[in-house]
């Protein structure tokens, strides 16, 4: 039963993960912005699940509100003020050079994940560690008291995120005419 | 004792609030804002005065309030500290004290300038300075509060920056006190490397153990130190400065020209007299030095027509007394009349400005006259500043200035060249001071067109507690000689009375102003009749009048040369040489980066590309190699 | 297979990121490639700490969830203004800052 549930759970990991990763492929290969934005949101979901089976719970929460729920809804705003054009997907230098790049990097670090072997896991095993972690307590806990500044640095990028959004709302703006020499 | 600090807090607040919010509150509100901090200031040195008093004499010395260890390099420690002890109390009262009262004056004098936030912020950022300077602990925070005078000087003598005139002022003021900030500077790093701290404690402490009298080091420390005194306190030879700065606000004038930043020089003397007293040569200079700067500067001040010219002389005259007093050792004596002097001089500043501010901004005494009646209040209190200031008898002045020209003939330190120098000098002052008054306030007035009128009364309401303090301070002298003494070693210095030395001081001076009576009585020049003093000293009245041509010589002497070889130096050096350079290199640097800006598309894309690329390379390297 | 299983998924949505970033001309798609480079890395950080048993991890990645929120909203509102003001939402057409 043991080995039947540990191999239920491996399974559900891989077919999540590899889900991920082919909605991240749809979002960068669909034209339509509207359709991209589908795609990431289901590429968090994924995600989102990826982190419940990884036990953190809270994260996993964070994640669907956060990410899934407002920022993505931001975007679908965005894609409704201004349209959501068809792109058109020609082939350039410019597109052949980034495949090209990002498929080294993509290799190097695909041989950086197997061939060199990865270090053996180590850590601090603490039994009363083990069964609260990934909770909300837990990371409460932590994060009020041993990451305490970069909470706090944290709500303050926020504020300043949100003062400067404002800021960029709030005064009329000039039309720029694009010069022609330059 | 640690509200001492809100002493220095109070006035540093005010400075910053008014610079930052003057412009933005009422105007109405910005002068009782500056009194309000400068007040709050006077009242915590008076319960200071008041915790030393109650205090046993042997521990009211010695009192280093600290707020933290602020630098600690090897064994160089310095800590942001304030002394409390008498004497820094002492000035503290004449400061705040004084400075309270010219700030409620200003109130009323500068009501009509458009920059007074800018104006209280300053006279706020000087009592902060004068306060450092005062309760340094360490030879560190008053070269700081020395410094910050000068600055506070700087910008209040050229805070009329429409004048041409007061700016130059300002910049000779700077330059002068910046030649005695280097010697102050100089000496501070000698002392640091003979008694390897700067603490006044640490070195006061140590030095007689260390050096013998008249030892190389310590006279050199003490002439170092006292090249800064000199230059803040106008005493020959760096003394130009201060008649130009006259052309500042008469507020400024009796605040820092006055009453309190010249007289750093004389309690930079007194603070350090324990060095002093370990060089007696120098001692013996200070006198001198004093003593001859009480008379030129009486000399010249005899024939100048500026009225805030002539008392700005017998400022330096005064100074020329206190330097007098400390140099031949009776350092409490030499406090006291600082204490007189900054009453009664502020009182005739204050008077001055009263006058000037009625006749329309008119200096000029030839210009003025027959004031006794349009301002009462101003005529007598006038009248009592400049008694004050010749050592009439009874007077706050006759005390203090008695009691230096009498130390002068006893004490170990003079000699009675010092004396007859000192007297020729009270002479002086009783003829100058009294040649100013009899032109201003006798006689009729010399310009037609002037309605003179006596002033608000937020103007002559300090002029009559200053009047009242420059008659009835004296007889405080045996009780600040007393308090004064455990700075000075326990030394209450002793009351020399000799009927004789007494009459014939009190009796010179006198003839001063029956001298002074003689000539002006009828108000000066009267129409068509030239000023008779000026006949009688027609050989020598030239050169009184441009003041011994020092301004010219040094012209001649420093400021010529360091021009031309200015000139020279930019005209080929920098010209042709380092312009040419730096031309060559900007060209160049245009040519390339003209090749280079191809790389700048402009386009986020193909930096990102870039960027990428950079990533690719980079991880090879760390994971690969 | 646990540990380099995570590694393969991130540094494949990482990639995927990464040349979405570079082969897209409309900014939003271009954000959202960000997007899944930043949820790359989250998740890399959350298997790590899963395997590691440490919370640091995921405090990590909260910290990296508020950048990318922050980021989020000062990027949308800048490319609002430029459609404000360009009215064009092509990357390539926005090159004031050409040398």
């Amino acid at each position: 039963m043991e080995i039947v549930n540990d191999f239920v759970y491996q399974a559900a990991i891989i077919i999540i993960g590899l889900t991920a990763v082919c909605a991240s492929l749809g979002v960068i290969l669909c034209s339509s912005p509207i359709y991209s934005a589908l795609y990431l949101i289901g590429n968090m979901v994924c995600l989102a699940m990826l982190y419940l089976l990884y036990h953190a719970e809270f994260i996993a929460a964070v994640q669907m509100i956060v990410y899934a729920g407002a920022v993505m809804i931001l975007f679908l705003f965005i894609i409704a003020l201004l349209g959501g054009k068809k792109e058109l997907q020609e082939n350039s230098l410019q597109r052949t050079i980034a495949f090209g790049f990002a498929g080294l990097l993509f290799g190097e670090l695909l041989l950086a994940a197997t061939v060199g072997a990865t270090k053996p896991i180590e850590g601090i095993f603490d039994p009363i560690n083990l069964k609260v972690i990934g909770g909300a307590k837990a990371i409460g806990l932590t994060l009020y008291s041993k990451h305490l500044i970069p909470f706090e640095l944290a709500s303050i990028l926020l504020l300043v995120a949100t003062i400067g959004v404002i800021c960029l709302a709030k005064f009329p703006l000039k039309q720029i005419k694009k010069s022609l020499n330059s | 004792m640690f509200y001492t600090w809100l002493i220095l807090i109070l006035p540093l607040l005010g400075f910053a609030g008014l610079s930052w919010f003057g412009d933005r509150i009422p105007k109405k509100l910005v002068g009782p804002v500056g009194c309000a901090t400068v007040g709050g200031s006077f009242f915590f040195t008076l319960i200071a005065l008041i915790h030393l008093l109650s205090m046993e004499p042997g521990e009211r010395v010695g009192n280093v309030q600290t707020l933290y260890h602020w630098i600690q390099s090897g064994n160089f420690t310095l800590d942001l500290a304030i002394l409390i002890d008498p004497l820094s109390v002492f000035m503290l009262l004449v400061i705040t004290g004084v400075g309270f009262l010219i700030h409620v004056y200003s109130i009323g004098y500068m009501e009509k300038d458009p920059n007074i936030d800018t104006f209280f912020a300053y006279l706020n950022l000087f009592i902060f300075s004068m306060s450092v300077l005062v309760l340094a602990a360490d030879f560190f925070f008053l070269i700081v509060g020395w410094a910050f005078v000068g600055l506070a000087s700087y910008l209040l003598i050229g805070f009329w920056t429409e004048k041409t005139s007061a700016v130059f002022a300002a910049r000779k003021a700077f330059v002068m006190n910046v030649i005695g900030d280097v010697g102050m500077v100089i000496a501070a790093f000698m002392i640091f490397e003979n008694f390897g701290s700067i603490t006044y404690m640490d070195v006061f402490a140590q030095a007689p153990e260390k050096f013998l009298a008249n030892d190389d080091t310590m006279l050199l420390i003490t002439l170092f130190l006292l090249v800064g005194a000199f230059a803040k306190s106008a005493q020959i030879p760096l003394h130009t400065w201060l008649p130009d700065a006259m052309e500042g606000p008469t507020p400024v004038s009796a605040l820092i020209h006055a009453a309190t930043m010249v007289t750093a020089g004389v309690y930079l003397v007194a603070r350090c007299h324990v060095l002093y007293d370990l060089a007696p040569y120098t001692m013996m200079l200070v006198a001198a030095v004093g003593v001859i700067t009480a008379l030129f500067a009486g000399s010249m001040g005899m024939v100048q027509y500026d009225i805030k010219r002539v008392i700005a002389y017998s400022t330096m005259s005064q100074l020329g007394y206190m330097f007098l007093a400390v140099g031949i050792g009776v350092y409490s004596v030499g406090m006291f009349h600082l204490m007189t002097h900054a009453f009664f001089k502020a009182l005739l500043f204050l008077g001055a400005g009263s006058v000037i501010h009625s006749m329309n901004d008119e200096q000029d005494i030839r210009k003025m006259g027959g004031l006794k009646e349009s301002m009462p209040i101003t005529y007598y209190t006038f009248l009592i500043g400049t008694l004050a200031l010749c050592g009439f008898p009874l007077t706050a002045g006759y005390f203090s200035k008695e009691a230096i020209i009498m130390s002068s003939w006893y004490a170990e330190g003079s000699n009675p060249v010092f004396w007859a120098l000192a007297i020729a000098g009270a002479g002086m002052t009783g003829f100058y001071a009294f040649r100013v008054f009899f032109y201003s306030f006798f006689g009729t007035c010399r310009t037609a067109e002037a309605h003179p009128h006596e002033s608000p009364t937020i103007m002559t309401y300090p002029l009559l507690i200053l009047a009242f303090f420059a008659i009835f301070a004296g007889f405080g002298a045996p009780l600040a000689h007393s308090f004064l003494a455990p700075v000075f070693g326990g030394v209450v210095p002793e009351h020399h009375t000799n009927g004789f030395l007494e009459i014939i001081a009190v009796g010179v001076a006198l003839s001063g102003i029956i001298v002074a009576a003689i000539f002006y009585a009828e108000g000066g020049e009267a129409e068509g009749k030239s000023d008779g003093l000026k006949e009688l000293l027609a050989p020598i009245h030239d050169v009184l009048f441009r003041k011994y041509y020092i301004d010219e010589l040094y012209d001649v002497l420093i400021v010529q040369p360091v021009k031309k070889t200015g000139e020279f130096i930019w005209k080929t050096g920098e010209q042709k040489g380092i312009d040419f350079v730096v031309d060559e290199v900007g060209a160049q640097v245009k040519e390339m980066s003209r090749l280079l800006s191809i790389w700048q598309s402009g386009k986020v894309r193909i930096y990102a590309l870039n960027m990428i690329a950079g990533t690719v390379f980079v991880l090879i390297f760390v994971v690969f190699l | 297979m646990g540990s380099q299983f995570v590694l393969i998924v991130s540094a494949s949505i990482f990639c995927i990121g990464a040349t979405g970033f570079l082969i897209r001309k409309n900014p939003l798609v271009m954000f959202m490639s960000l997007e899944l480079m930043l949820n790359a890395v989250n998740f890399l950080l959350i298997g790590y700490s899963h395997f590691l048993k440490s919370l640091d991890g995921q405090i990590f990645a909260l910290v990296v969830m508020t950048v990318a929120a922050a980021e989020v909203v000062v990027g949308l509102g800048i490319i609002l203004t430029i459609f404000r003001t360009r009215h064009e939402l092509n990357v390539d057409e926005i090159d004031a800052l050409k040398g």
